[in-house]
């Protein structure tokens, strides 16, 4: 239903995506990547998660249950900062230090805490986030800035000597809110002089780290046009979103100690072992081949493990008491002084004709970065960049962004990446056009969204100079015909009692499948005796089961069952460069190494194969375990080419693949998110009866798994919409610290989920898989605050939604 | 200070300091199935289950344990022998990161031995302390009603049939109290 891409291949701008689409276009006629469903063994089958069993037994091994495998291993704890703003005048460690059973602690004079300034982002290098923090930190900028750390015998010892450490400070001004912080007149939290910032537009007077604007068209004489015509309506809308916890089940945890190599070992709960690799030898000034990031099972990240939080302060603390040291985060320090989702206000205008074509966007976002920067630029323009390709062919869009600092905790990246803010506003705007013209919510999108085939332009619009990106594969029209269908948008039912109402909501959504032009994922293969293979990636998986669909991944193109490759977890001395688990990035990136690597062993399998059935390669196929001759129907099992490739008479050789892969496609899964809510007009109660998300992410590489990302997603999404927020006293102490101060859904208040896949095909993907981690976790806001004003009629612009707030604006009709 | 308590069917004598949970405790004895995820009973990552009954072992102070029949998730099946409820879990995708699963599986296991055959609202109900934050709840609910049904079946098929004591329900164990939060 969206509009065919009328700017054809000559006024595409970028000269090499057209070179791309060539390319691509040549690997979608290859049916290796393009299996009908009944042609796939293990790519769409509902393999068990390979970590199942040792997950329901409680034997999978989380970082802190490898605390018996290190001698003499001591407990950590850290002092953080009491005051939102001020510097530490000093820190008395003396009573601390002479209590039994502690071995050290350590201040930011520390010889072993290193005093140049990092950034705890986890992205890649050359880092695009400011250099702003400190291991320790005598100038602190919230409540929560760690000042110092101790290492003991035990975790209570740790907490007990923390207590004794004695901190006196010169308090400062501090400021909260955005607004105010750009005042002239604000308090500053950062001088420009002591921090390295690549980001465009920082202005430390103002504490702003970052701005960015781009523009497509001519925006302002759009507005002007609408302006005096008669037939053009301006809607102008304004949203706001609150922090939210990842509420990450494993507290971040980590053990450093010095090997018998004399290297620095970690290991350490994270989403970017490499990363993280590389931010430690260059903040403690060792070579990177004197650092080993091992990671363990990992009990989930949602982007909060991709900051680099605590393994420098674990490290420093090993280093001074000389022996293996574990610090697992406490939930309270979860909720303030790890990291969080970054609130923002946004701002949308747009100008729509009377038949319903959208001629100009206009969006601009504040987010609140707290008190440093990591991911201030990239998830503020997420915040444009994510959502405005779904509208690309509206020929006037602008976004601005503003990423500003307060006294407050620091925000970093989170599932959605400024994603799910973005959408909120631009969703939630779509619904008051729609309403604005009298048009059915689900037909004006149709008007104007983006389809298959179509040259988006609009993710590019922080970009210099011209870009575009083909659209290979957008299931969209049908996300919204499967989702409206179950939730049954056409026949909603109201309720008897005469102050319920009952309406349906919805919205669509994008994201990406890694960052384009900044992705590198790695994998080997090699085969064992028996035909079984060992996988290595640095594929980090998080929980997500990543390592299962790297094996299925793998086990189509070698015709083995999945459960006979053994992926191995990633570790940085064994496996393969990976960025890591960030970004919608894995199966897309890291599954096309795999798909690549996989593809390099089966020519030496095939090689085997066809010495032992006498026949040449190219009538070979794998499958069933077995390689067969298409010509004559013989075969030859996995295992005897095994057997034959390591201990054959004649050739022997270990069938070995590898292959690396970086790209500068990221395609964009689609999909359409739908509330059916009852509203009480008395007390603006309201109850949620379904949350349906129809999702196009290719080919869902393992459909269990996938339908777990949305439903997981998707619960997170409900708990922005609905329960998530931080409060904080007047000066800046947190107040929500714990779980049952913060409105996590349970079991008892989780409205049901349902998850659909729409399967398409992306020609560049993995057996044209896409992303599906992220883009369930931005759409219930916007469904929600759209269900609630069909509902009811009034506007919830501001997140959470609660009843006060819906009861509030029902009195004020 | 040493804690006498039956582990796992077995008798034994842990190690334990005066401030130590039953999950330190635990936990300091290789029993690392049970979970910290707040070490304030909010989560339910360390549920256990103590004399029948499951509990947030994270704010059970190691001294009442004295003389108590505890079991955990050491104590189902295995890998090549799983549990009935184990099963249901894995069979139904119910997982992800897992953190939570060994909890939510004694949870499970209290629940089935105080009510077989749980509809929605009290399997809802009954798991309302345990957190997760991957899955959305889905699959979880749909193994808990799998695995009711696997059990019914293996206690039906079990000549004595009796290894749900009668006195189990959750009227005084801590299942999250509703509209606490």
């Amino acid at each position: 239903m969206s509009r065919p891409d009328t700017s054809g291949d000559d006024s595409q701008p970028d000269g090499s995506a057209s070179t791309d689409t060539i390319t691509h276009t040549d690997r979608d006629e290859n049916s290796e990547t393009n299996k009908q469903k009944d042609n796939r063994q293990s790519v769409s089958s509902r393999a068990e998660k390979a970590d199942a069993r040792k997950i329901v037994t409680g034997e999978a091994k989380y970082t802190a249950d490898h605390v018996g495998s290190f001698q003499d291993i001591a407990e950590a704890a850290v002092v953080r900062s009491e005051i939102a703003h001020g510097v530490v005048t000093n820190i008395d460690t003396s009573a601390a230090r002479q209590m039994d059973g502690v071995y050290a602690v350590i201040t930011p004079d520390s010889p072993s805490v290193p005093d140049k300034p990092y950034t705890s982002a986890g992205q890649s290098y050359p880092e695009p986030s400011p250099l702003d923090l400190h291991v320790l930190r005598k100038r602190v900028r919230y409540v929560g800035d760690p000042i110092a750390a101790v290492a003991a015998e035990d975790a209570a010892t740790a907490r007990a000597a923390v207590q004794q450490v004695a901190v006196t400070y010169d308090e400062y001004d501090a400021v909260f809110d955005t607004e105010a912080a750009m005042d002239e007149t604000a308090p500053q939290l950062h001088d420009r002089d002591d921090i390295e910032n690549p980001q465009p537009g920082a202005d430390y007077e103002r504490n702003v780290e970052a701005h960015g604007e781009g523009e497509i068209g001519d925006v302002d004489a759009a507005f002007e046009a609408a302006a005096t015509s008669d037939e053009m309506t301006v809607v102008e809308t304004e949203w706001e979103t609150p922090y939210q916890s990842h509420c990450v089940p494993e507290p971040h945890t980590t053990i450093a100690h010095l090997d018998e190599n004399d290297r620095y070992h970690l290991v350490t709960s994270t989403q970017v072992p490499y990363h993280v690799r590389r931010q430690l030898a260059h903040l403690f000034d060792v070579p990177i081949r004197d650092v080993r990031v091992t990671k363990p099972q990992v009990g989930a990240g949602f982007g909060s493990k991709q900051s680099m939080v605590i393994e420098p302060i674990t490290l420093a603390l090993s280093l001074a008491a000389e022996r293996p040291i574990k610090l697992e985060a406490t939930r309270r320090e979860e909720f303030h002084a790890m990291r969080l989702r970054r609130p923002s206000r946004t701002k949308v205008r747009s100008v729509v004709t009377d038949d319903g074509d959208l001629k100009a966007l206009d969006m601009s976002v504040v987010t609140n970065s707290g008190a440093y920067g990591p991911h201030g630029m990239t998830a503020a323009g997420a915040v444009g960049k994510k959502p405005l390709p779904l509208y690309t062919h509206t020929p006037n869009i602008r976004f601005e962004m503003d990423a500003v600092h307060t006294n407050l905790p620091i925000a970093g990246a989170m599932r959605g990446y400024g994603a799910p803010q973005g959408h909120f506003a631009v969703e939630g705007h779509m619904d008051e056009v729609a309403r604005e013209l009298d048009v059915d919510p689900i037909e004006f999108r149709a008007r104007n969204c983006i389809g298959e085939g179509d040259i988006d332009i609009a993710s590019g619009i922080l970009k210099e100079g011209e870009y575009g990106r083909r659209i290979r594969s957008c299931g969209l029209d049908e996300c919204i015909k499967r989702g409206s269908d179950a939730i049954g948008w056409d026949e909603v039912d109201q309720p008897d009692a005469e102050h319920l109402h009952r309406a349906c909501g919805m919205a669509i959504a994008t994201q990406g499948s890694g960052i384009p032009g900044d992705e590198l994922g790695a994998a080997h293969i090699k085969m064992n005796e028996d035909g079984s293979f060992i996988l290595q990636t640095g594929a980090v998986d998080i929980g997500t089961g990543a390592d299962t669909t790297m094996s299925q991944i793998a086990a189509e193109v070698l015709g083995s069952p999945p459960e006979d490759i053994i992926v191995q977890p990633s570790d940085t001395d064994i496996s393969p460069f990976d960025y890591g688990a960030y970004a919608s990035s894995t199966t897309y990136v890291t599954g096309q190494a795999v798909q690549q690597a996989a593809l390099d062993a089966r020519e030496q399998l095939f090689e085997f194969a066809a010495d032992l059935l006498d026949e040449a390669t190219d009538t070979l196929v794998a499958r069933d375990g077995k390689v067969h001759s298409k010509e004559t129907g013989q075969s030859v099992t996995l295992e005897e080419i095994g057997y034959a490739s390591i201990y054959g008479d004649e050739r022997r050789a270990q069938i070995m693949g590898e292959a690396s892969h970086s790209t500068d496609e990221s395609p964009p899964p689609f999909g359409a998110q739908f509330v059916d809510v009852t509203v009480d007009k008395r007390t603006g109660e309201f109850e949620v009866h379904d949350l349906v998300f129809a999702v196009d992410c290719g080919v869902a590489i393992n459909p269990d798994l996938a339908e777990g990302q949305v439903t997981g997603a998707m619960h997170m999404s409900y708990e922005l919409a609905t329960g998530a927020d931080l409060s904080f006293d007047d000066d800046g102490t947190p107040q929500t610290l714990g779980f049952r101060h913060y409105g996590m859904p349970r079991t008892s208040d989780q409205p049901a989920l349902t998850p659909i896949l729409v399967e398409t095909h992306e020609p560049t993907g993995p057996f044209g898989a896409k992303s599906i981690a992220e883009i369930p976790t931005n759409a219930v806001p916007p469904a929600l605050s759209n269900a609630i004003r069909r509902a009811v009629g009034v506007r919830i612009n501001d997140l959470p939604i609660t009843a006060e707030k819906i009861k509030t604006a029902l009195d004020k009709q | 200070m040493e804690i006498d308590l039956t582990l796992n069917g077995e008798a034994v004598t842990l190690p334990a300091a005066r401030s130590d949970s039953l999950l330190d405790v635990l936990r300091q004895s290789g029993y690392t199935g049970a979970k910290r995820g707040c070490n304030t009973g909010d989560c339910g990552f360390c549920t256990v289950i103590v004399d029948g009954k499951p509990i947030k072992s994270c704010i059970e102070p190691a001294i009442r344990i004295d003389g108590s029949d505890v079991e955990t998730i050491e104590n189902l099946g295995n890998q090549d022998d799983l549990h009935p409820i184990q099963a249901a879990f894995v069979d139904n995708t119910a997982l992800q990161c897992g953190f939570c699963i060994p909890g939510m599986i004694m949870r499970t296991k209290g629940l089935l031995e105080a009510n077989p055959d749980p509809n929605d609202e009290e399997i809802r109900d009954a798991l309302s302390g345990n957190l997760c934050r991957c899955t959305g709840y889905e699959k979880i609910l749909d193994a808990v009603a799998d695995a009711a049904g696997r059990m019914a079946s293996e206690t039906d098929l079990a000549a004595d049939g009796g290894r749900i004591p009668d006195d189990k329900s959750c009227s005084g164990c801590d299942c999250y109290p509703r509209g606490d939060d």
